[in-house]
């Protein structure tokens, strides 16, 4: 069973994304949208920790793009790609 | 494959929009919507009084119309809605309240729908916070 995780809140403000890395299967997947792309800027305390998850790790596009955030290790995608994404994994939780 | 799309969040959150071009993604791709969830403050998006601001993407209106354009079926959250002052004709009456603002294509009903619907679907996809 695998799983989508998918954060929007940003890394600096609470703890939801060192909990969801600490769950985080060994065949889950982690979608960052929203102001959670900022753990991906380059620099941060968190992008070492997101790297390690290589291939799994995902973050939307145009969330990137309007804060200005390129050379990521993430995979960026558009919402046909979240659109089969979401079917590529087993269930999709979304961190609220 | 079937979804079913909850949406916890106001209009006025990017997470609204967030989960109405996923939607939108969604049918564009082949696949089906068995039904949206509003849930939460997501029930906002279903009153008919909420007035965006003009320099400000009117996400409601678009859901309306989404939800229209495609026939959904588009549950807000009963008990959810009550407590937030979104009441449709029947409700405003029941609970003596001066105005409706629920109008068709919404339909008020219980969490219930979430549950059904989550269960005759092939995935379940929330979107709420920012």
């Amino acid at each position: 069973m695998s799983t989508l995780h998918v954060i929007s809140r940003s890394p600096f403000g609470d703890n939801r994304l060192a909990s969801c890395l600490r769950l985080l299967g060994p065949h889950d997947g982690l979608l960052l949208c929203g102001d959670a792309v900022y753990a991906l800027n380059p620099g941060s305390v968190t992008v070492a920790g997101l790297n390690t998850l290589g291939p799994r790790l995902y973050a939307l596009a145009e969330d990137l793009e309007a804060r200005a955030i390129s050379d990521t290790g993430a995979t960026a995608v558009d919402y046909p790609a979240f659109v089969e994404l979401s079917l590529n994994y087993d269930k999709v939780n979304s961190w609220l | 494959m079937k979804f079913v799309i909850a949406v916890f969040s106001p209009g006025h959150a990017p997470s609204s929009r967030r989960a109405l071009l996923f939607a939108q993604a969604a049918l564009a791709g082949g696949h089906e919507i068995v039904r949206l969830f509003f849930y939460q403050d997501g029930v906002h998006s279903a009153s008919a009084n909420v007035v965006t601001p003009q320099d400000e993407n009117d996400v409601p209106a678009h859901w309306r119309e989404f939800v229209t354009a495609h026939q959904l079926d588009a549950v807000v959250c009963i008990a959810a809605a009550l407590r937030r002052g979104v009441l449709n004709d029947e409700e405003a009456n029941r609970y003596q309240r001066p105005a409706a603002n629920l109008p068709v294509p919404w339909e008020l009903s219980g969490l219930g729908q979430l549950h059904e619907a989550a269960q005759s679907a092939d995935r379940l996809v929330c979107f709420g916070g920012d």
